[in-house]
């Protein structure tokens, strides 16, 4: 059969049985979004004062709610594209971020040392942030062509593999750890679930570790980061300043909260409380009880969107949806862990919830992928092995 | 290919990708539910177990602890006057940030402030634009006056943004006056130098405390927490000074100063022989406590103001100028470092004759002379163990002396073969019994204690000569401090005790407890009673008989050591010794029973003034004059001698109206003579007026029947006069003679202090109190 495998979901009956997105899901998303805004106002609200001259207090809710219209309008506009369109596109959309990624070496903007934003018609963006979508749109079309050769170490593990450097060598370029460890964790749970043997993840695992051993060793900067997480009151005002800030905050919170808009460690006692660390101002303001609450929707949000994974009409849209839903999972994890000092800095922000318009635009773009997925779910599943 | 499937074939389609489903259900677990639970076993540690220490932590991050100063004690003499106390001023500072909210006109803020409080308006403005802080102290410690110009200008303006805040300025009502014991707190309110100084931690209280939670870089939080931990207000300090005799001991010193031009100030005290209460203490040449980094003394701060301009002619950052400051700097700071300093306590200097008692005293007391011995006196002597001729004070000698003699004449020789007589090793151990050798242990700070010899040069006369022991002996190259001469001194007289002197009797804290009280201090007896019985008669006869007739007092048993000594380590620019010298006077009185112990030095008395230069002389009626002030005050009562009724003061009773009979009679009763001029049949003026005090058994002239004028007169100046010529000037000024000071007629007498002061205008009839002096004293 010298054509391609037609695309799933062509047959008309099951389009025809086409409902609209998952509400649940989308309740979850618009949840965490009003709930993350109204967040960073109040973890916000001092630090812009103090930039403001004590005149503004909404700096970055302003902008960051008018990424949150524009994310909105993404995430419409993505829920009405079928799934299809990204499988025709992937190749596109992986080497399009591919070459944005290399562009930012060189016509990239420096923002703390770090070089990773380009402007385009004046609107700054993060290209990993499209990256990490175009990796996980690579994936899960690779799983899907792969099937259960996926098991095998040539596929399950030089295929992906390929695909994955593909983006993890631009970022390593770009000296953004915190993007590639977070792909890595992404790329091993979507080749788990793919079927690569766990033999071969663990070793891949063994060699990430054995990665970050060196890294740490070479580079002091990172170090300095792990002797903060296990010995943070060592340097209280420097290398430790950050996560004992951090601890601080969330400890004075207790079980109820010190109210709503009543945290005193924003005041610029806790370094960049309204992005990385803003998890640390909703313990303090909300206490335990808000934490969990907030930890509830996230953990919602998760298993509904590996449900809608589970139940997604065919393996591309599942394996999208398991890898879009991995992501978000990844970032909260890994930001709540880092923040409640579990583990080291790594700069990862909590998704809906952090300054950054970039990432709430992307995130909910992705948001809206997954509700056009949620669309096909609970019909049959076209069984691409059959094909 | 593509075919209709039943529902049944999508089960088992779904059986079939079962692998994927069941990986993806593990994966879901693990980030959906099971990641979450270590971060939320972590936050119940961090939110519940260890609440208590993160929440105290936080707040500990949080908070800025800003201390309330205390109320600061007060500071009172025996007779509860206040020395030292505080009152409430206020601080003027500025925000930036309300006046740059408010939209302030700071530039006209800074010029209307800065008139009103005479501070620079640029300076203002430098402040009111600087952002950084919600606080710039604009100027603090202003009085009621000019923090209500400030509150009415901010009414008047409506200006928000200037405030003003409570804070406390020390006050000194008494100025100079005892200004190196009172001491005066620094500009943070603490104690820094005198009492204020040494009982500190009495007076400064506790400070109280407000914790307030404030951002990161001062901001502001809303929902700030506030506690308040209450201080406590400072205990007051009553102290043992009497400050009208302190007022009286200054005021005699300064007049000395002023008469014999003395160059380098002059220190004295005045001290409970019985108990070591210090009951006054004077260094002159002293500061203002209010303005205590001024320089007091008029000269040496015109020096230094002249100083600072002749750097200021020179160009900034030029050498001139550098060097031109970097001078006046030194010299206002040890002018400063000087005037603050308490010489009665500090620094030592050379004791001289003074010293002889406690000579005579260890002599006596060991048996090595009695009141039979006699000393010759030559007027000089080779003395065995020391290489040069010793020279009495007396170049001519004063022949043969019985022990009294030699104190009453102060005599050198006859000293130095006491002290021969005496040994080195007693001689030494009585001088440290005495407690020369070590600090008193007045509750003052910066007490020094004196430079002796060591003990070798004195005791091993046969390697090191007797040229120590022999000096020592009448008390040359050696230096004590004021206090401990005092000290020595008291223990002659008062029976053989050495005393702990002190200065505060009582602390009492303000709810009205006491706090320490201080009892007198006796540390050991260092002579008998009987030694020191003997030391009375022969250290009151020095006054009676002896150099220090000058310090009579008419109606008090006076005595007392005179002693002028020479400063052996003050060099001109040509390392050539300096003939300066410290004339000084230790009075006792009364000798009977003594009560009060007083020494007064003067620092280098000038030799332009063409008087001799002696304790005698010039320290000797400056006692004197002190204690005439301050014995009746004191309530020391007068010796009345029965035989002789001129030692009792009596008032001049009211005669007029009276016949000749009458007034006779009354004027005999208040053992008055009474003279009668006229004819008349009644009283019309007499002389002295009604209620003057004059001695017992002086003359009142009565005016019968006469017109007396009832006039004002000018006293005239009597300094430099004789007794004659003195009585002949009061008499035509119509003025009635009060002689006190030195009684001996049979020496040439001079006027030197009288009072009311020449040129006044008095009634007449009044009385002209003269102290007389022997310009002839020696030593």
């Amino acid at each position: 059969m010298g054509r391609r495998a037609p695309y799933a979901n062509e047959d008309p009956a099951i389009l025809k049985r086409e409902r609209g997105v998952d509400p649940i899901f989308l309740m979850l998303v618009l949840l965490l979004l009003g709930v993350g805004l109204l967040m960073l106002y109040s973890a916000s609200s001092a630090q812009s004062e103090f930039d403001s001259g004590y005149t503004v207090s909404t700096k970055y809710l302003q902008k960051q709610a008018i990424c949150a219209v524009l994310g909105l309008g993404c995430m419409a506009v993505f829920s009405k594209i079928p799934a299809q369109f990204w499988y025709k596109y992937t190749n596109w959309v992986y080497v399009i971020s591919i070459v944005l990624l290399l562009s930012v070496l060189v016509i990239g903007q420096s923002f703390n040392g770090a070089k990773r934003w380009i402007s385009i018609g004046g609107i700054q963006f993060q290209p990993s942030e499209i990256a990490k979508f175009a990796m996980i749109l690579m994936l899960a079309r690779l799983s899907r062509s792969y099937g259960p050769r996926a098991a095998e170490f040539r596929y399950g593990i030089m295929g992906f593999g390929v695909a994955l450097m593909g983006i993890l060598i631009p970022l390593a370029l770009e000296k953004h750890l915190s993007a590639i460890m977070l792909m890595g964790m992404v790329a091993v749970v979507m080749m788990f679930i793919s079927g690569t043997r766990s033999r071969y993840l663990m070793m891949g695992a063994a060699g990430a570790v054995l990665f970050l051993v060196v890294y740490i060793t070479f580079m002091g900067y990172a170090g300095d980061r792990v002797t903060a997480w296990l010995r943070p009151d060592e340097d209280p005002s420097d290398t430790g300043y950050q996560i004992l800030q951090s601890l601080y905050a969330i400890g004075s919170g207790g079980v109820f909260g010190l109210g709503l808009g009543k945290s005193r460690q924003k005041y610029l006692y806790l370094p960049f409380q309204y992005n990385d660390y803003i998890f640390a101002i909703i313990c303090e303001e909300l206490g335990l009880v808000g934490a969990v609450c907030i930890m509830v929707l996230f953990a919602g949000l998760i298993l509904r969107g590996y449900y809608i994974a589970l139940h997604a009409a065919d393996r591309f849209s599942s394996m999208l949806a398991a890898g879009l839903t991995t992501l978000i999972a990844v970032q909260t994890i890994l930001n709540l862990c880092v923040v409640t000092n579990l583990l080291p800095s790594t700069g990862i922000a909590l998704p809906f919830f952090s300054y950054g318009g970039t990432a709430l635009a992307v995130n909910l773009g992705e948001m809206g992928v997954i509700l056009s997925i949620s669309r096909h779910i609970n019909g049959a599943r076209k069984q691409e092995e059959d094909l | 290919m593509h075919t209709r499937r039943t529902k049944k074939d999508t089960y088992r389609r779904i059986r079939a990708d079962s692998g994927q489903q069941r990986r993806m259900k593990i994966v879901m677990a693990m980030l959906g539910v099971a990641a979450f639970l270590p971060v939320i076993l972590q936050l119940f540690s961090l939110m519940v177990t260890h609440y208590d220490m993160y929440s105290a932590l936080a707040l500990n991050n949080q908070s800025r602890s800003t201390s309330i100063t205390p109320e600061r004690g007060d500071i009172y003499d025996r007779n509860m006057n206040i020395l030292a106390s505080s009152k409430t001023v206020e601080n003027v500072y500025i925000d930036p940030r309300e006046l740059h909210q408010t939209g302030a006109d700071v530039e006209s803020m800074s010029q209307e402030l800065g008139k009103i409080l005479d501070v620079d308006p640029e300076k203002i403005l430098k402040l009111a634009k600087d952002r950084s802080l919600r606080y710039h102290l604009v100027e603090d410690r202003i009085d009621e006056d000019l923090a209500a110009q400030v509150r009415s200008y901010i009414n008047q303006s409506g200006i928000s943004g200037i405030h003003l805040e409570p804070n406390t300025q020390r006050y000194y009502p008494y100025h100079t006056l005892a200004s190196q014991v009172i001491g005066f707190t620094n500009a943070s309110n603490e104690g820094a130098e005198g009492i204020e100084a040494s009982y500190d931690r009495y007076l400064s209280g506790e400070a109280g405390r407000v914790v307030t939670t404030k951002g990161n870089n001062e901001m502001d939080m809303p929902y700030s927490v506030e506690r308040y931990l209450s201080g406590q207000t400072g205990a007051s300090v009553i102290t043992t000074l009497d400050m009208t005799v302190q007022a009286c001991l200054e005021s005699q010193m300064k007049q000395a100063i002023d008469r014999y031009d003395v160059q380098n100030g002059a220190f004295g005290m005045v001290m409970d022989v019985n108990t070591g209460e210090i009951i006054a203490m004077a260094t002159l040449g002293g500061y203002d406590p209010n303005n205590y980094l001024e320089i007091g003394d008029p000269e040496i701060a015109q020096q230094i103001e002249e100083l600072r301009l002749s750097y200021l002619q020179y160009p900034q950052e030029s050498e001139g100028f550098v060097q031109g400051k970097a001078e006046y700097r030194q010299q206002l700071v040890d002018a400063r470092l000087k005037q603050w300093r308490n010489r009665c306590l500090s620094d030592g200097y050379e004791p001289g004759s003074t010293f002889k008692t406690i000579t005579l005293a260890a002599a006596i007391d060991c048996g090595a002379v009695d009141l039979n011995t006699h000393f010759s006196c030559s007027g000089a002597e080779q003395i065995p163990g020391r290489s040069q001729l010793l020279h009495c004070w007396r170049s001519r000698g004063h022949g043969s002396q019985t022990t009294a003699q030699a104190l009453q004449n102060s005599c050198n020789l006859a000293f130095a073969h006491i002290g021969l007589k005496l040994g080195g090793d007693r001689f030494y151990e009585y001088v440290k019994n005495f407690g020369i050798m070590e600090k008193t242990g007045i509750d003052l700070a910066g007490e020094s204690s004196g430079v002796f010899f060591d003990k070798e040069l004195i005791t091993n006369t046969d390697k090191w000569g007797t040229s120590s022991l022999t000096s020592g002996s009448f008390g040359q190259t050696f230096k004590l401090t004021p206090v401990q001469l005092i000290r020595a001194i008291s223990a002659v007289v008062n029976g053989g005790y050495l005393l702990e002197p002190y200065i505060v009797s009582e602390v009492v804290n303000a709810a009205g407890e006491t706090l320490l009280y201080q009892e007198p201090t006796v540390l050991r007896q260092v002579i008998s009673e009987e030694t020191s019985a003997t030391m009375r008669e022969l250290i009151e006869s020095v006054v009676t008989e002896g150099t220090a007739k000058n310090a009579a007092v008419l109606g008090y048993r006076i005595g007392g050591k005179t002693g002028t000594s020479e400063k052996i380590d003050v060099f001109d620019e040509n390392g050539q010794r300096v003939q300066d010298k410290i004339v000084s006077f230790v009075g006792i009185a009364p000798m009977d029973n003594p009560r009060y112990i007083i020494l007064v030095a003067l620092d280098t008395p000038s030799r332009e003034t063409g008087i001799y230069i002696s304790g005698g002389v010039m320290a000797a009626p400056t006692v004197g004059a002190v204690l005439t002030d301050i014995l009746p005050y004191l309530q020391v009562e007068k010796v009345y001698d029965l035989t002789d009724p001129s030692s009792k003061m009596v008032a001049v009773p009211d005669l007029s109206g009276m016949s000749q009979k009458e007034a006779e009679q009354i004027l005999k009763d208040a053992t008055l003579d009474a003279v009668f001029s006229g004819s008349g049949e009644t009283v019309a003026g007499q002389l002295p007026a009604p209620g003057q005090n004059i001695p017992g058994g002086s003359q009142v002239i009565v005016y019968l029947d006469q017109q007396i004028q009832d006039d004002m007169v000018m006293v005239p100046d009597f300094h430099g006069m004789n007794v004659e010529q003195a009585s002949q000037a009061a008499a035509n000024a119509g003025l009635y003679l009060l002689p006190s000071g030195n009684p001996d007629l049979t020496l040439p007498l001079q006027v030197l202090t009288q009072e009311p002061a020449a040129e006044s205008q008095v009634p007449r009839g009044s009385t002209v109190q003269i102290q007389f002096t022997d310009p002839g004293a020696h030593d």
